[in-house]
């Protein structure tokens, strides 16, 4: 019999006197809009309150979007609630749960098949084919959104990995610093002209004990050489690890870093805290990372001057990057979906999405790269660039996988450019993988 | 009846309630969201066969068996030195105890960039003295990850015993003392024979709060080193975190608290019966 844990906790409240509560709680519901989803009018006009969650790492965007939307609409006001990025995704399934959910989210992209597999969002298809720039929309946002043909979510905002470099270490080691690297052949050269410079500059720099920075650094190569670690239905995936030239390639080019003293000694304990700031005091020639990370760290001043990016490349050529940030998501029993749809609408007009740059965010549109955005712009236009042939993995179980110190992917990385066994390496990610890829299955 | 019914009913309904419902929720396959299924003993069958599980109580018990003697040693050490009213022992008292009352989570922040290999005190420190390399990685190598975190635990904690030794001791009537005295009675004796018999329920106290506190760890591994490397300085409250919060086995994850939970009844009931004293058994009688 499948029990629901909603039915079970109403009852074991009920047990407790708590039907009180509950009720205040139902009181203080958004007042819903007359347009309900399958309408004409769905997302036209819409009336009352919408609850926005959004995560506070994209805190400043939401706060500006908001405070802009509720300006110009009178009848439609969004109230925002920022979630802690620890606890997001246990606070909306709770939400869902109580059967008190927001109206649209914000929510991590690599955390919406979770979601999507159990229903618990609305089905978007309809009105996201109805966009005139679908077609221009984050592929990898799209992608994790994407569940059995149907679309449940559109992208919020994209935090993007690229390829950071110091023009003015480029110049003193002798580099042109308008010719960035665009092979792993020409980042290992670079990178140790640059170290050569001494007096406590480094070549490169990565943190070395942080496995979602690694993953969203490090993948970006192996898919700009057409190669992937998982394939299949999210419901059967495989690993695809071994034989996986890309990922040895890549492997063998951090390896090679590492041996070579490229780096400084602490980026092996770096677990994310101090990520990027050796690079923003200018002691280091190259570094991979988020486009909004580098732009939080140094004076505005600096980019394009000393600091300048380029997408991540791949072993002989080609780029990528790891589509992450935020898809919007409106949960299946939000009250004020037609409202929520109207605000999503808003956010993805070229108005707002032209602002996100100066707010430390890329845009989820692709044909808002204009001459006009890019002069503007010319750091976030690298990253809007590599964003068209951005890629994020479709999997339940990313974190599992990816962000643990436990996980199979950072166990392999550490393996093999550590303690420099490639082949144990391979194993262990295969069987790694494999065996989580199987449990979520 | 009526006087203890406010309490009775806080009691059933903060905790009763809501630990029984968790010992529900440890008999079911609980996802993060969607239906589940009634599952028995599955989830705890599954414990007694896991490997991570074990590891992690293993885990747990080595570093409470580690840090426990020393936070009460040291802390019982620094109670003597502060107990009495002399010049400074107010800046020492405070000195001992600040530790604590900063709190966990920031101290393991700070220790984090001071055992930063290169830059941090801990190596600049230790490789002056001949210790250590100036580029020891800390929080990357299990033995040294687990020194490190003993050693920062220790001095964290020590500061609470002292304040519960030294409110023990200064509950002791000094007539005592000077009758020894009048007696004869050495520093020694008279620590032995009078300090230590009435602190019994303090160290009691004190040696409950230190275990219960070492069985709950969480803050200083899950920032220092996530429970690496590897899974090997992984305590069994991260444990379950991971499996519920990460993993979204929720079902799982609770029935491993649960079990913790009777592990910390069965540990501090055995303590309070090591160290009951004549006063508790009197009034047994």
């Amino acid at each position: 019999m499948k029990l629901s844990p909603r039915h079970t906790l109403t009852g074991a409240a009920a047990v407790v006197l708590l039907a009180a509560a509950a009720a205040c709680s139902s009181s203080g519901s958004s007042p819903s809009s007359t347009s309900s989803s399958g309408s004409s009018s769905f997302g036209v006009n819409a009336t009352g309150t919408v609850q926005f969650w959004a995560r506070t790492v994209s805190k400043t965007l939401a706060q500006k979007l908001v405070s802009e939307f509720n300006a110009t609409h009178k009848n439609l006001q969004v109230k925002l609630t920022l979630t802690s990025i620890n606890d997001d995704v246990t606070s909306l399934a709770t939400s869902i749960r109580a059967g008190d959910p927001p109206d649209v989210v914000g929510l991590n992209d690599i955390d919406v098949p979770t979601f999507t597999r159990e229903g618990a969002f609305m089905d978007l298809t309809q009105y996201i084919n109805a966009l005139t720039y679908k077609a221009d929309l984050s592929p990898g946002h799209v992608g994790l959104a994407t569940y059995n043909g149907k679309e449940y979510g559109v992208p919020y905002w994209a935090d993007l990995s690229v390829l950071w470099y110091n023009k003015t270490l480029f110049k003193e080691a002798g580099l042109n610093p308008d010719d960035p690297p665009t092979s792993y052949a020409q980042i290992l050269s670079d990178a140790q002209a640059i170290n050569k410079l001494g007096h406590g500059v480094n070549g490169f720099t990565f943190a070395g004990d942080c496995q979602g920075c690694l993953g969203f650094t490090v993948q970006p190569g192996i898919w700009a050489d057409g190669s992937y670690l998982t394939s299949g239905n999210i419901d059967s995936q495989t690993a695809s690890i071994t034989g996986n030239q890309a990922l040895v390639n890549a492997l063998t080019l951090y390896r090679q870093i590492w041996t070579q003293h490229l780096v400084p000694d602490n980026d092996r304990t770096d677990n994310g805290t101090t990520w990027g700031q050796d690079f923003a005091a200018g002691k280091i020639g190259i570094m991979p990372g988020g486009y909004g990370q580098v732009v939080n760290l140094v004076k505005p001043s600096q980019l394009g001057s000393e600091f300048m990016d380029t997408p991540l490349p791949g072993t002989n050529g080609g780029y990528s990057t790891f589509d992450g940030g935020d898809d919007f998501v409106i949960p299946a029993a939000a009250k004020n979906a037609s409202g929520a749809w109207e605000f999503i609408q808003w956010v993805m007009q070229t108005q707002q999405q032209d602002q996100y740059p100066a707010l430390g965010a890329t845009p989820v549109r692709t044909d808002v790269l204009t001459p006009a955005f890019s002069t503007a712009n010319p750091e976030d236009a690298v990253a809007l660039k590599a964003l068209a042939k951005g890629y994020a993995p479709v999997t339940l179980v990313y974190d599992q996988m990816f962000n643990q110190a436990g996980g199979p992917w950072f166990q392999m990385f550490s393996t093999a450019v550590y303690d420099g066994n490639m082949s144990l390496a391979l194993q262990q990610g295969q069987s790694g993988l494999t065996r989580l890829l199987q449990q979520a299955s | 009846m009526v006087l203890v019914a406010p309490a009775v009913a806080m009691v059933a309904i903060f905790v009763l309630f809501p630990l029984g419902f968790a010992v529900y929720i440890s008999l079911t396959d609980w996802p993060l969201i969607g239906p589940y299924h009634f599952t028995g003993g599955q989830n705890y069958s599954l414990l007694t066969r896991d490997p991570q599980f074990i590891h992690s109580v293993l885990f747990t018990l080595l570093y409470t068996a580690i840090v426990t003697g020393p936070i009460f040693v040291i802390g019982y050490a620094m109670a003597m030195l502060v107990r009495a009213g002399r010049f400074g022992s107010v800046f020492f008292r405070t000195a001992f105890f600040l530790p604590f009352i900063v709190g966990l989570a920031t101290e393991s922040f700070m220790a984090l960039l001071e055992l930063q290999p290169d830059s941090g005190a801990a190596d600049f420190v230790l490789s002056k003295l001949g210790l250590a390399h100036a580029n020891t990685a800390w929080t990357v190598s299990y033995g040294l990850a687990l020194t490190a975190i003993c050693v920062f635990v220790i001095w964290f904690a020590a500061g609470l015993t002292m304040m519960l030794m030294m409110a023990g001791m200064q509950g002791i009537p000094a007539e005592l003392y000077e009758a020894a005295e009048v007696d004869g009675a050495t520093w020694w004796q008279k620590e032995r024979r009078i300090t230590l018999p009435l602190l019994r329920r303090n160290i009691a106290l004190a040696l409950i709060i230190s275990v219960i506190g070492s069985f709950l760890a969480f803050n200083q591994f899950y920032i220092l080193t996530e429970g690496g490397p590897g899974t090997s300085t992984q305590p069994v409250v991260m444990w379950i975190y991971e499996e519920a919060f990460v993993q979204y086995h929720l079902g799982y994850a609770t029935a491993g608290a649960v079990a913790l939970v009777v592990v910390i009844g069965i540990i501090s009931a055995a303590q309070f019966y090591l160290l009951r004293d004549g006063r508790d058994q009197e009034a047994r009688r």
